[in-house]
């Protein structure tokens, strides 16, 4: 009896790790606020905000559409491909099984990169298709593996007997094969289903042209921690629990799955799946106006690619009901990605990378110039944004948000004059060891060395970037978190006392918290800014300038920045802002004309040996 | 039957294409250094010996293997029992049972590692229920702990499930013809049960230490910056746009992974003979 | 001889069902006792309860004086072979057969020579580094029960171990497992369901049935003198016929007294009377008990199975009329029309409608050239429900007609009071070349004529066996013929070295001592 007992403990323990986090995930998507730990409060906002949100409802339905058509389309496939296996000689057998092994038995991340430089180096654009090709490739060998076993087993001369009656070989393998594989052929679809629905890995290195499913949507969100994603999971939860006590049920009452029972399931599936694909085609639909954008800009889809969370709630929904097109948003987390993945042979019309990565492309002759004529609101722009180094005559680009990149750190348990004596190197000071964040990215982070040290952020001299490489390693002795856009709700919830942050950020995080203050080192910091470009491969220019030219709009530009809380590059709206929302709050507005600041300047050379020092940083 | 040969032939071209190619891909940018072109490839080792003449890259490289070493053995021993003690029940909890494990797995990856960050921080719930019982704080995201707990809780699952499947399959007289023989219950496990549930443990470690060495997502949530290799192929493809070091990189780990998965399956090998 | 196991009162439940109902039965050392039994009879659980792999839900068991009913089945000193051997897949011969002996902690020397000694007795030395799945069933068999023997237990369970094996294995198995319970001299419980392995191996019968013993006792006694019907069917092929005990060493079946030689039971008892096959002799007709019609001739190697009918059953008497069917032709038209005469059951008149009409007459009109198929546009008739001939018309639209007739009839149907029995049939009407194409013909006339038979009290089906005829099919012509249909009748099997022709008449003969009488089994 003891032992029983105890065994139930272990299971029961198991089941507590299990649904730990769901219960937990659950729970607060039914928070108040935003807040990941602390209850506020019932209330469904955050299920009224998923359905309001275009970006995850078509997520859902690329994930959705591509688990279907991916499960049925490798189903066949595998099914047809083991019957004619089973039939093979015995060492194309082997080689082909060793082959289909390759996904199985290789980490995911093997096959992602194998098929990126594969849809890379035949220029295949990659977009829904790729992803939907991707997704077929890896679940055949699944299905397969989960029928072959089945033939195995089946008696070798059931198609003949079909066929001594008269049967044709297809008629034969329809009416008395597959029936016989039914059961291995409905697992291998559910696995394929599984895997698909599930898959990120692969989906993160194959897709583009906006085309995200759930998996690559919460991993580029992690900006802003979205409890919307919580109530989907929630309504996720909750659809499997009552499909499979249906199916329970179903099985239950026939005790035997038959042909007939399997193909209910299917048909039953089928519709309601087929249902919710329409539904959630009709939400993400579109409004119309009366504007003809082919004949107007010689196209109605506009492809635009912007750092995560970093556009107003509003601002596509208005432009595409403005101007009567779709637009097919996608987000990226760093210009690295951004810059591979267009390397990669994905094309938009818009991209917004910062300063020194529009520098680049400059000078890889990627962009094309923006006829300023088109972009009426220009002169709302501020001054300090235009004609900057890196595109000194704004032929290139249109300045977006603009910000610097400082320290927030928490009021009540750091002590100011801390940070403004020590600057960076407060990030050293014992006294705060564990207690800091360090932002992933070698660029911010070697300015932040060189300027604590007092060089320029742009040197090339080895000395003063080996001495920087060894600030960094001194730094990692505090025990800093090294993250990336975690460290929002990090500083917001309090679980560290000291950042380095983005002003725009910083701002947001002081709405939230206002003990967060925000300070920039007087050792001098990065200015940044990102702008609004048009790559050279962009298909549809001129409405890539009239959506430049619209967010340029009073009302956009306040949208935009009032929700993500960076900087705007219009003026009249930054000081809106700055009197209204964020008044108060010092990161809203950047430093300017101070002479230690700089701006970052491309170096292609230099940008490899940092990118590679701050890997040997992490890794220590 | 022989009619239905045919329907190899298409499914040959296609995995020839499609798995084949990506592989030869791999191999080949990582013998290659970077050209502006696909015709301007030059052939070179130099990736490789990048990799290894450094400490930080093959330190990446053994903490990724350890911290999955470490995962797959805590699978295992929380599996086994646990995929043992399931196998015991009768057919309708054991189905139930079975069905409470497979469910977590239907909601997305990322989703449930989110969810970990709220329950492990610092001012997290675990952190909140310590200190409702006076308990000081724990400090356990962002830490070696945190990433392989994400691991094990991702993982976890399959092991069990692969286990059970062999346990399930065991053909009960042997179990009667062992106590029938004098063998009491601890030495039926020892001596039949256990040797023939190997062949699970091994597909269980399969499906847990291959996605454990190559995850990234699970030590860039949890761990704070922690790098393992699959973070290293990641930083080198998506941010540096390195694709010749990525692509070596990747070849390095799956002709390690390869390694381990023959010497594991030499084990059972051995283990059943003996 | 001395007591070894006793079963008291074993009762075994599942899921509500009682599989055992309370068995008694005590088994002696050194004895070969099998447990005899269609599946779900329960022998195979009363095994699992003594091997201690499921626990009684009442009852107790002493072995050797002890009772082990809760003692685990490791602890039981009694060993088993599995139906389907359970082997170690993961172990050598070798590590098999030793399994118990290492469990035990006996020296390395010891079991090796153990082990040598017991594969020797299996006839499998030299097989030590074999693994399992290189053996041959029969070699997996002996291994089985080398693995078991080895441990020297003073009782060797054996469940159906011979089910998988092919017939000559097995006939080679049961004498070798005799062999060996000889030489090892152990009590052996084997548990079967083939009469035949039980009687060649057995000390001991037990036949059981719904967990419940029916009769135990020594081969010959369980063959010769059966407790009951259902030992004498499961034990050997039977004649077992329903008679009536007139008096002691008088007893009477089908409206004749014979005598026999028991007694003790009531005047005018129910009885059933067990005759066996082999018992009764072909003789010439009129020489012998009872006279009869040989029905089939089975060679059975040693012995002639010949079946001998010996009273017909019920039986009724149909017309067949057998016509060709010529189509009239319309020259005007370039029409053909063919219809049947046809037999209609006075009962089926109410619900009949011009479609069943020409269903049932088979009407069928088509083009002269295309020979594709016109409807029948009109059809004519009128009939009165009672029987009689009545003419019926059918045409086309281009008046193309033929007249065929129905014959409105009251089935035709036998009641035999007597037997309970009744037996009815149609006349009917099939065209040459239907019966000459036929597959199965008596299938098919027992179809055409809807033969059936039925027990007058419970309505039971009964099957009609047997279709008379006196026509040969190659040579048929039009006309009218009897066909005749009939139950079984009184039947015997008999097992003779004599032969028969069939269809000839015979007589059959047996000897008082062979008649057994038995019990009426309660229901």
């Amino acid at each position: 009896m003891k032992k029983r007992i105890g065994s139930k403990i272990f299971l029961g323990g198991m089941l507590v790790f299990f649904y730990l986090p769901i219960i937990y995930m659950m729970f607060f998507s039914f928070n108040s606020s935003k807040s990941l730990s602390k209850f506020t409060g019932f209330s469904l906002r955050w299920y009224e905000q998923m359905f309001a949100n275009k970006t995850m409802l078509e997520s859902i339905y690329y994930t959705l559409l591509i688990a279907i058509i991916a499960t049925v389309v490798s189903t066949i496939v595998g099914t047809l491909a083991s019957i004619g296996l089973s039939r093979s000689k015995k060492i194309l057998r082997e080689i082909v099984i060793q082959i289909n092994n390759l996904p199985i038995m290789n980490p995911e991340i093997v096959t992602a990169i194998g098929l990126m430089l594969f849809f890379t180096s035949l220029h295949i654009e990659k977009g829904f298709f790729t992803l939907l090709l991707s997704h077929i490739i890896f679940c055949i060998p699944y299905v397969m593996l989960s029928v072959m076993p089945r033939i195995r087993r089946l008696d070798p001369n059931l198609a003949e007997a079909a066929m001594d009656l008269g049967a044709t070989p297809f008629y034969a393998l329809r009416k008395v094969v597959i029936p016989q594989l039914m059961p291995g052929i409905v697992a291998g679809a559910l696995i394929a289903f599984t895997m698909s629905f599930d898959d990120f890995i692969i989906s993160y290195f194959v897709t583009g042209k906006g085309v995200n499913n759930i998996s690559i949507m919460v991993y580029t969100m992690s900006k802003r921690v979205n409890p919307t994603i919580n109530s989907l999971s929630t309504i996720i939860v909750l659809f499997i629990t009552v499909a499979l006590v249906v199916v329970n049920l179903v099985s239950m009452r026939k005790k035997r799955y038959t042909n007939r029972s399997y193909r209910h399931v299917f048909v039953i599936s089928a519709i309601v799946l087929g249902l919710g694909i329409a539904g959630l085609n009709a939400l993400r639909g579109n409004a119309s106006s009366e504007i003809d954008p082919i004949k107007e800009y010689g196209c109605n889809t506009l492809n635009v690619f912007n750092w995560g969370e970093y556009v107003g709630e509003d601002t596509i929904s208005g432009f595409e009901e403005k101007y009567n097109v779709t637009v097919n948003y996608s987000v990226f987390a760093s210009n690295e990605e951004m810059y591979t993945k267009l390397l990669g042979g994905e094309s938009y019309d818009v991209l917004i990378p910062s300063d020194y990565m529009i520098e680049r492309m400059i000078q890889e002759d990627m962009l094309k110039k923006i006829d300023l004529k088109n972009i009426t609101n220009y002169g709302g722009l501020s001054s300090e944004v235009l004609n900057l180094s890196y595109d000194p005559k704004n032929e290139y680009s249109i300045p977006y948000f603009w910000g610097s990149v400082g320290i927030i750190y928490n009021s009540e348990t750091v002590k100011k004059e801390d940070v403004e004596k020590e600057g960076f190197n407060v990030l050293k000071n014992p006294k705060y060891k564990g207690r800091i964040y360090v932002y992933d990215s070698e660029r911010d982070s070697f300015m932040m060395a060189l300027k604590a040290l007092g060089y320029s952020m742009n040197t090339t001299d080895e000395k003063e970037i080996n001495e920087a490489y060894e600030w960094l390693k001194e730094l990692k002795e505090n025990n800093p978190v090294i993250v990336t856009d975690e460290v929002i709700d990090g500083m917001i919830n309090g679980e560290k006392d000291i950042a380095v942050v983005y002003s725009g950020d910083a701002a947001y995080i002081h709405d939230e918290n206002s003990k967060m203050q925000y300070f920039e080192p007087l050792e001098g910091t990065n200015l940044w800014s990102d702008g609004m470009v048009i790559p050279k491969n962009s298909t549809c220019p001129l409405l890539a300038e009239e959506y430049i030219n619209y967010n340029l709009e009073e009302s956009v530009a306040e949208g935009n920045s009032a929700y993500v809380g960076y900087t705007s590059s219009v003026e009249k709206v930054r000081e809106k802002l700055a009197n209204n929302e964020f008044k108060g709050n010092s990161a809203y507005i950047p430093r300017s004309g101070y002479e230690k600041d700089e701006i970052f300047n491309y170096n292609e050379k230099m940008k490899k040996v940092l990118a590679e020092l701050w890997i040997k940083v992490k890794a220590k | 039957m022989k009619s239905y040969k045919k329907l190899i032939q298409p499914y040959v071209i296609w995995i020839s294409i499609f798995l084949v190619v990506p592989m030869l891909l791999i191999l080949l940018y990582a013998f290659t250094s970077q050209g502006n072109d696909v015709m301007t490839f030059h052939f070179t080792f130099e990736n490789f010996i990048r990799f290894f003449q450094d400490n930080v890259f093959l330190g990446v490289l053994i903490d990724s293997f350890r911290i999955a070493l470490i995962t797959t053995v805590i699978c295992i021993l929380i599996g086994y029992p646990a995929a043992y003690l399931i196998s015991k029940m009768n057919v309708k909890h054991n189905g139930f049972f079975i069905l409470l494990i497979t469910l977590p797995m239907w909601i997305n990856m990322l989703v449930r590692t989110y969810a970990w960050i709220g329950i492990l921080n610092d001012n997290g719930v675990i952190n909140n229920i310590l200190s409702f019982f006076g308990v000081g704080k724990v400090h356990m995201i962002h830490t070696e702990f945190a990433v392989i707990l994400g691991m094990v809780y991702n993982f976890l699952p399959f092991m069990i499930l692969q286990i059970h499947s062999s346990l399930a399959k065991l053909d009960k007289s042997l179990l009667e013809a062992s106590s029938d023989l004098g063998a009491t219950p601890f030495e039926t496990f020892k001596k039949v049960i256990f040797p023939l549930s190997l062949p699970g443990v091994i597909s269980g470690i399969t499906l847990v230490f291959l996605p454990a060495v190559s995850s990234f997502f699970i030590p860039k949530l949890l761990g704070g910056g922690q790098l393992l290799i699959g973070n290293l192929i990641e930083n080198y493809f998506v941010s540096t746009g390195d694709w010749n070091f990525g692509s070596a990189i990747s070849l390095i780990m799956a002709l390690l992974i390869m390694v381990s998965m023959y010497l594991t399956k030499r084990l059972d090998k051995n283990g059943g003979d003996s | 001889m001395k007591k070894l196991i006793q079963f008291k009162n074993i009762v075994k439940n599942f899921d509500d069902t009682l599989v055992l109902k309370g068995i008694n039965l005590d088994i002696y050392e050194n004895e070969f006792v099998t447990l005899l039994g269609p599946s779900g009879c329960g022998k195979t659980t009363l095994l699992r309860i003594l091997g201690g792999f499921l626990e009684q839900d009442e009852g107790s068991i002493v072995f050797d004086n002890e009772e082990i009913s809760k003692l685990p089945s490791y602890k039981r000193e009694l060993n088993t072979v599995f139906q389907k051997y359970a082997l170690f897949p993961h172990m050598n011969i070798y590590d098999n057969v030793a399994f118990g002996l290492k469990i035990k902690k006996m020296s390395d020397d010891v079991i090796r020579q153990k082990v040598t000694r017991m594969l020797k007795l299996v006839s499998l030395e030299g097989y030590e580094e074999r693994n399992v799945d290189q053996l041959s069933g029969g070699q997996q068999q002996r291994i089985a029960i080398a693995r078991a023997l080895v441990n020297e237990p003073k009782v060797l369970l054996l469940d159906e171990p011979l089910g998988a094996l092919d017939l000559k294995l097995r006939k080679e198995m049961q004498l070798e497992l005799k062999k060996i319970q000889q030489e090892v001299g152990i009590t052996f419980i084997y548990v079967t369901h083939d009469q035949e392995e039980a009687l060649t191996m057995s000390d001991k019968i037990v036949v059981m049935r719904d967990g419940e013993i029916q009769q135990v006792g020594s081969p010959t006694d369980i063959y010769n003198e059966p407790e009951n019907e259902y030992v004498a069917n499961f034990i050997g092929d039977s004649n077992i016929i329903d008679g009536i005990m007139k008096e002691d060493y008088l007893v009477a079946f089908d409206e004749h007294n014979y005598e026999c030689v028991d007694f003790g039971f009531k005047k005018n008892e129910d009885v059933d009377i067990v005759i066996r096959p082999e018992d009764i002799d072909i003789v010439k007709k009129g020489k012998g008990k009872l006279n009869g019609k040989v029905l089939s001739v089975l060679f059975k190697g040693v012995h002639n199975e010949i079946i001998v009918e010996t009273s017909r059953g019920s039986h009724v008497d149909v017309t067949l009329t057998v016509y060709e069917k010529k189509p009239i032709y319309n020259e005007e038209a370039g029409e053909y029309i063919s219809a049947n005469n046809f037999y209609l059951d006075i009962q089926d008149l109410e619900e009949l409608n011009d479609d069943d009409i020409i269903a049932r007459a088979d009407a069928q009109a088509w083009d002269a050239e295309s020979e594709d198929y016109l409807s029948i546009a009109n059809i004519e008739y009128d009939i009165k429900a009672e029987a009689g001939t009545y003419p019926v018309t059918f045409s086309t639209s281009k008046g193309t007609k033929i007249q065929v007739d129905i014959f409105v009839v009251k089935q035709k149907y036998v009641t035999d009071e007597k037997k309970r029995i009744g037996i009815a049939a149609f006349d009917f009407f099939t065209t040459l070349d239907e019966i000459q194409e036929s597959q199965a013909l008596d299938t098919d006339l027992r179809t055409w004529a809807d033969a059936v038979s039925w027990n007058l009290d419970t309505d039971e089906d009964i099957e009609v066996r047997n279709v008379d005829y006196d026509f040969d099919v190659d040579e048929l012509t039009p006309g009218k013929y009897i066909v005749s249909f009939s139950t079984i009748g009184r039947e015997f099997k008999i097992h003779t070295t004599r032969n028969a022709t069939v269809d000839t008449h015979v007589g059959i003969d047996f000897d008082p001592e062979d008649i057994h009488v038995m019990e009426k089994m309660g229901f």
